[in-house]
């Protein structure tokens, strides 16, 4: 706690010390700043500012019909030498130009127009190449850093939630730091893990894996993107189809995800901060029985069963307190998480030298009982050369993440909300864990472990340097060159004290540190030139790229006291030390030739050859490639002629292969490890030399339109995405020894679907503007085919024209009237209930999912808020009454009527008839949900009253996450509903200030 | 023009450099913790590390290793010695009421730990015969061990599940869709294999540590082997050779050493060092009633089990325990039911001198050598402290004498390596007896079912009757 603190207040004299430096660099600056005099024109000077009267840095202002011009410093201003008679032309991204006569004034202020829609405008990555809204061949989907940066998330992301169409992210947890789950265009692979996308920060790919750990946080991972600061990201763009994807190669079947930090384009120095502090509490709670309600329900099971409760099968009847009550989910996580975080953000540059240097601190706590938090700490640099000459550009860009994460240790709290509402306390009156009242009734203390705590420091360094050099007119070299490096230490403290007295009682720590290393280069020839009415683009380069990790981890134990825990040197002993080091090289060409005619027609070839050590020696290589096409139609002159409503029309489509090998490295040796036990070496996995490469083949074809001059726009897309050569962990009977290896399954898997994206501008003044913007996909996912699968070791799992995803469960057959008890139909009638019963196909994919996002600005306010919305079936499996363990309400009805619930029983049979009905239909609940996702305001305080105090922005935002759910789901959160009681998203409320110099 | 051709020397340059530089980047060598299958059969050390590994291994498969999955907890259950207390866990209940599921957690454990044991053997003995590297002497040690090990696997499994895939190589592509063969293949095979290792194994190698297997070690089980198939003769001959060599083994007087690591009673014991953490047995972990934890605990003796006893019979006095809290007898052969301690004070026993007495007592029996047969089990009487059937009842008839040596069994080897559900078995008596103590007892429970998940995976294992 101590700790934390200080790191806090070290923050805070950073920021202070920052704000200090900046000062004075200003007041230099205003010193040394002398306008040139020109003597044959006038000097015209003045500020440009947007409609909120903000200054616009970096805005061209340009003499028309001539090659001179300048650039507005921070402060919005401007000066420039002109003919008394000229024209100023001043443009800027994102602003309609203007043009001005002089008419001999020597001060000309200029308010620019937002120009939103500018289609042309909006520059899109596409990884290798830029490309623009209008001219795209393939499908990319872009959020920004305004959509982002307020959002109290540690990942971002978090923050993508419900903004693009086909973009899945479910929250991995209530834990800050978990690894969030995100999936483009559904589920690809049939391995869990090979289902990630590719990320690519700044040019450099990165592992997507989830970081490993020991901590609560296990079975999700950490997000290895948390160490990114999500206020320095610029945009995040979403490549899905096959022409946006298939340069990627063999790592592009799931999508790609393309991380841009911000850089800084303009000249002058300024400065930035923000800081803002939240918090966040878990939205909803069960309806669970209280004590007497619970009493009468396990009453009533003992007498429905005829049994004499006693001590053994009956110990919150028998042996606890009958009038106790304890709200165990307020207990559990009726606590509140706070969240801070600061920015700071000082930049400066001139035409051409240009850098961004920032600084970040972010803090969030649990709703957990404990002190447990966790904080990042970032560093970016971002520098940006061109020469004199503008051949020779540099680009650098420098990414620093601290992570720290106290977490407590992997304590199992999910089982406390259902806890007997009479059951005895957690804790005895001197703080300690009470174990008696627990152990009586033959049970462990549930917060076993719950001085367990576990620190991860999370280090996370991404670079990555681009050149640039114009050979010849049209063509240019280019290479950029990564490095990252992500290491992560973590211990985990066993304290004595923590663990129940059925275990041995001493003080242990559990280590593990890894370190995860690349290196990327990718040397690359650009080449476009213009041949008449026909543009050439193209692009051909390598890839050499290798990743290490290696972890480490070893139990210490035997300390003598809790107080030195960790420290190796007061270890009795250290056991199951393991290190594990993996080398994965990966090599590629690619190509892509985009050309176009008369910017109407478009045709775009990509190809990729990669090689990837990750396959055995004879299937290390394969071809991807593929074919876009686009037509502007709009730009065809009968349509401009007779539909001038329609302000862009285009059609587009591709077609291409990507791969996928994200499997495990060296699955093809057939290897020995060492076991647990001293000296020994075991065969850990089936070998396979023989698996190649996942081959995705995506078809897409899409219409993109807009009217009255863009203030409607419409994107449709449909896509078919076959994933063949599905690489799986192959299910087998575990009789073969394993029961699974790595093989390629012989199935087709189908993923297809239609998106819509669409925003309008509902309204627009000079006071006023309320925009929208809205998104639905229409996900499929089926087995298409799947040769012999009644012979294969997937016949009772999967079914062809159907889901992957499925569950096949028994059909329910109401309550037996003779017991009580729920009954399945035995459809074999051989008198037993097995896999050959289970016939009915349980399917909870989404139906469809997407977002509205409304952004209403009026004067200095500004409002924005995302409603998320999904349609699929969940499950909820709180109904188990008659046993020691707390369910929903609903039950109660089984007291003394009749209800759709079975007879309340303890018995085995009892528990059996319900495990059983569990694999029904019974379960299945509407888990669809239309959900408040974000909602941000802002005031931007009038310009006048700032300039006093000499700040050139001060904004006063509030945010809120996950405000309210709408939803007849019974459960916690119906994003995740698999038993009812998952919390995802908490609810988050911050509010701050952003002051920019 | 110059620039031109400059240009294009560049480009042909920067394509050749891109294709040249790909091929070879790729090849990465193996990662520090693993040794490629040739390199593990490339030298003595670690071919032996390997045969360690198995060892080491059998500590961690269920089956084997006294845990809550094991046969000895299982068929013990299943049987009617020890009882669950004081349990909600309705996958244990099934066991003691002789109506398991076929998706029993419990009963996948035991088929599949045992079945990735016989891989690693198959694996194992793959690579020593085709291995260049290792010294011929080693080589036929070390099939002759895992031999045993697998011959030792599959006697049990067949025990448990009846037909079974007999798996002898380690290829999961002719394995996956493998059918059940007959029981008595099963037991050709595992007779094979005990002949094949008993012909390999020296006798005349000394026995250090009790947990690797020696001559004497499948001597043991072939002894029990034959006593199965009801070959008398063979089982009396070689029981009495394990009895011959006094060199090695002895029937302790003292009966709370008999489970200590590397005892004289042992012929093959499994050493918790396999785990990897704890050093306690799981026995000791599964069966102890703690005094820190009265409460914790799932199993105790049944009470018309103890009365079998005499007051004075040592066994009771140092293998069984009271808890006087739940007012229960609990088994207490192994005594340490937690730790850490190294070295490792007990060790699992998997055959003991004791047995081969008993199964001498009984080939000479039915072979009508009753005396013999009284000397046999009188050296199990004499032990526990109890009156002498020679002393008693020197004319006990042949049938007298058989059920007499059953229940000495019964007595003996409690919550041991369910010996007492497969005698009951092998007898015939497990209907009669089961099916009067057991009230939803069918004569299909014999034996257990095949895993629901396996029979999911491979539509060709047919599922045992009743289930």
């Amino acid at each position: 706690m101590k700790n934390n603190y200080q790191s806090r207040a070290y923050i805070v004299a950073v920021i202070v010390i920052g704000l200090l430096l900046i000062f004075s660099i200003k007041s230099l600056a205003a010193v040394t700043t002398t306008p040139l005099p020109y003597f044959q024109d006038i000097t015209i000077t003045g500020i440009i500012t947007d409609k909120d009267g903000l200054p616009v840095p970096g805005a061209t202002v340009s003499i028309k019909d001539t090659n001179n011009g300048t650039l507005t410093e921070m402060e919005g201003t401007y000066n420039i030498t002109a003919p008394a008679g000229a024209t100023l032309v001043i443009s800027y991204l994102g602003f309609k130009s203007r043009e001005v006569a002089v008419d001999g004034r020597k001060e000309i202020d200029i308010q620019l127009e937002e120009d939103v829609q500018a289609l042309g405008a909006v520059e899109i990555n596409a990884g290798y190449y830029n490309t623009t809204e209008r001219e795209r061949t393939g499908n990319i989907s872009r959020v920004t850093a305004e959509e982002i940066e307020l959002q109290p998330v540690v990942s971002p992301l978090q923050a993508l939630q419900g903004r693009m169409a086909g973009v899945e992210v479910t929250p991995g947890g209530s834990n800050p730091g978990t690894a969030s789950t995100i999936r483009i265009r559904g589920i690809n692979s049939l391995r869990e893990e090979g289902n990630f996308p590719l990320y690519i920060i700044d040019g450099v790919p990165i592992i997507s894996t989830p970081v490993e750990t020991n901590s609560i946080a296990f079975n999700a991972g950490l997000d290895p993107l948390n160490t990114l600061n999500v206020s320095n990201i610029e945009s995040i763009e979403v490549l899905k189809d096959a022409d946006a994807t298939a340069i990627y190669g063999s790592r592009g079947a799931n999508g790609v995800v393309l991380i841009t930090t911000k850089t800084d384009k303009q000249r002058g120095t300024g400065l930035e901060a923000r800081v803002y502090t939240g918090a966040s509490t878990v939205p909803n709670r069960l309806d669970l029985l209280n004590t007497e309600e619970y009493l009468r329900v396990r009453r009533k099971a003992f007498e429905n069963d005829g049994l004499e409760p006693d001590a053994n099968n009956a110990y919150d009847l028998v042996l606890w307190d009958q009038d106790r009550y304890t709200d165990w989910q307020e207990f559990l996580f009726g606590g509140t998480s706070s969240t801070t975080n600061a920015n700071l953000v000082f930049s400066g540059g001139n035409e051409n030298t240009s850098f961004r240097l920032g600084g970040s601190y972010f803090s969030q706590g649990t709703v957990y009982p404990g002190d447990f938090d966790y904080n990042k700490v970032t560093g970016n640099f971002s520098l940006r050369h061109t020469s004199y000459d503008q051949k020779f550009n540099i680009n650098l860009s420098v990414n620093y993440g601290i992570d720290i994460n106290n977490l407590v240790g992997n304590v199992g709290f999910s089982s406390i909300a259902r806890l007997p509402p009479n059951a005895p306390a957690i804790f005895n009156e001197d703080g300690t864990l009470n174990w008696s009242d627990w152990t009586e009734a033959g049970l462990d203390n549930p917060l076993n472990g719950y001085y367990n705590s576990s620190t991860t420091n999370n280090n996370n360094f991404i670079s990555n340097i681009l050149f640039s050099y114009k050979i010849y007119s049209g063509l240019s070299f280019k290479t950029s060159l990564g490095y990252t490096n992500n290491w992560s230490e973590e211990i985990l403290k066993l304290p004595a004290r923590s663990s129940s007295p059925a275990d041995v009682q001493t003080n242990n720590s559990s280590h593990l540190n890894s370190n995860r290393k690349s290196w990327i280069l990718e040397p690359q020839l650009n080449y476009e030139k213009d041949f008449g009415k026909l543009n050439l683009q193209s692009i051909m380069g390598a890839t050499l790229q290798e990743n290490s990790s290696s972890n480490s981890r070893f139990r210490a134990n035997g300390y003598v006291s809790e107080a030195l825990i960790g420290n190796l040197t007061a270890a009795e002993t250290i056991v199951n030390a393991a290190s594990e080091n993996t080398e994965y090289r990966y090599s590629a060409l690619f190509a892509r030739i985009g050309m176009n005619w008369d910017r109407k027609y478009f045709i775009n070839l990509t190809g990729r050859r990669d090689g990837s050590s990750r396959f055995g020696p004879n299937n290390r290589f394969a071809n991807f490639g593929a074919v876009g096409a686009a037509w502007i139609f709009s730009e065809e002159a009968v349509i401009k002629k007779n539909l001038s409503f329609l302000s862009f029309g285009k059609l587009r489509g591709s077609y291409g292969t990507t791969g996928n090998d994200q499997i495990g490295d060296y699955g093809y040796l057939d290897a020995y490890e060492a076991t647990a036990g001293p000296g020994g070496l075991y065969p850990s996995a089936l070998a396979n030399p023989d698996y190649s490469w996942e081959v995705n083949k995506k078809l897409e074809g899409a219409i993109e339109l807009a009217f009255f001059s863009d203030r409607i726009r419409l994107g449709l897309s449909w896509y078919r995405n076959k994933s063949s050569n599905q690489l799986v962990g192959y299910a087998l009977p575990s009789m073969t020894g394993f029961s699974s290896v790595q093989a390629n399954l012989p199935a087709t898997v189908e993923n297809s679907g239609w998106e819509l994206e669409a925003s309008t501008i509902n309204f627009e003044t000079k006071n006023f503007r309320w925009q929208t913007s809205f998104n639905v996909s229409f996900p499929r996912n089926k087995l298409i085919d799947y040769p012999d699968i009644e012979q294969s070791s997937y016949a009772n799992t999967y079914r062809i024209g159907h889901p992957l995803n499925i569950n096949l469960g028994y059909e329910y057959d109401g309550l037996d009237p003779e017991t009580g008890f729920y009954a399945i139909r035995d459809i074999n009638e051989d008198g037993s209930f097995d896999y050959q019963d289970r016939n009915v196909i349980i399917d909870r994919n989404s139906e469809f999912f997407g977002g509205i996002n409304n952004t209403l600005s009026f004067k200095k306010f500004s409002l924005q808020f995302l409603w998320q919305f999904e349609k699929k079936n969940g499950s909820h499996s709180l109904f188990n009454a008659g046993r020691p363990l707390n369910p929903m309400v609903d039950i109660l009805g089984n007291l003394d009527g009749e209800s759709k619930f079975q007879k309340i029983s303890q018995s085995s049979q009892a528990g059996t008839a319900f495990n059983n009905v569990l694999n029904t239909t019974f379960p299945i609940q509407d888990a669809s949900f239309l959900r408040l996702q974000s909602l941000s305001f802002g005031y931007n305080i009038p310009r006048k009253s700032l300039e006093r105090i000499g700040f050139k922005r001060c904004k006063l935002f509030i945010h809120g996450q996950n405000l309210l759910t709408i939803t007849p789901y019974g459960g916690m959160d119906p994003q995740l509903s698999l038993s009812g009681i998952e919390i995802g998203n908490l609810r988050t409320v911050s509010g701050g200030v952003q002051i920019n110099l | 023009m110059e620039i031109k051709l400059y240009i294009d020397r560049f480009v042909i340059l920067f394509a050749c450099f891109c294709f040249s530089s790909c091929e070879d980047f790729v090849e990465v060598a193996p990662p520090n913790n693993k040794l490629v299958q040739q390199e593990v059969f490339g030298s003595n050390e670690t071919a032996e590390s390997a045969m360690t590994g198995i060892y080491n291994q059998l500590f961690q498969a269920s089956y084997i290793n006294g845990s809550s999955s094991s046969i000895t907890y299982l068929a013990g259950l299943s049987a009617d010695n020890i009882k669950n207390i004081r349990t909600t866990n309705l996958d244990r209940l099934q066991y003691e009421e002789s109506e398991i599921i076929a998706d029993n957690d419990y009963n996948l454990n035991l088929w599949s730990s045992a079945y990735n044991i016989i891989y690693m053997v198959n694996t194992f003995l793959e690579g020593v015969s085709g291995s260049e590297g290792i010294s011929q002497e080693l080589k036929i040690r070390l099939e002759g061990e895992a031999r045993f090990i697998r011959a030792f696997t599959y006697f049990h499994l067949t025990n448990v599940y009846g037909d079974l895939p007999l798996l002898l190589t380690s290829n999961y592509r002719e394995n996956e869709l493998a059918s059940r063969i007959p029981q008595s293949e099963v037991y050709n095979q595992v007779l094979d294999d005990l002949l094949i290792s008993s012909e390999l194994l020296s006798d005349d190698q000394e026995i250090t540590e009790r947990t690797q297997v020696n001559s004497y070690t499948v001597k043991a089980f072939l002894a029990r082997f034959y006593l199965y198939m009801e070959e008398w003769e063979m089982a009396e001959e070689l029981s009495s050779e394990v009895i011959g060599n006094t060199a090695d083994f002895e029937i302790l007087d003292e009966l709370n050493q008999v489970f200590l690591a590397n005892s004289r009673e042992a012929i093959w014991q499994l050493s918790p060092i396999g785990r990897g953490g704890n050093t306690q047995t799981n026995e000791g972990n599964l069966f102890i009633h703690s005094d820190l934890l009265p409460f914790f605990v799932s199993n105790a003796l049944r009470a018309d089990f103890l009365e079998l006893f005499d007051e004075t019979d040592k066994r009771v006095l140092n293998w069984v325990g009271f808890n006087d809290l739940l007012q229960e007898h609990y088994v207490y052969k192994y005594k340490i039911w937690l730790s850490n301690e190294l070295p490792v004070s007990e060790y699992s026993m998997v055959l003991r001198l004791s047995e081969q007495y008993l199964i001498r007592a009984e080939a000479r029996a039915q072979q009508n050598n009753l005396t013999g047969a009284i000397g046999d089990i009188d050296v199990i009487r004499s032990r526990a402290g109890v009156d002498l059937i020679a002393n008693t009842a020197p004319n006990m008839n042949q049938t007298e004498l058989l059920n007499k040596i059953l229940e000495e069994r019964r007595m003996e080897f409690f919550a041991e390596w369910g010996h007492r559900w497969f005698d009951l078995k092998r007898t015939g008596r497990m209907g009669e007896i089961l099916g009067n103590d057991k009230p939803l007892w069918e004569e299909t429970d014999l034996l257990f079912p095949i895993p629901a998940e396996e029979r999911m995976k491979n539509p060709n294992l047919t599922q045992n009757p009743g289930y």
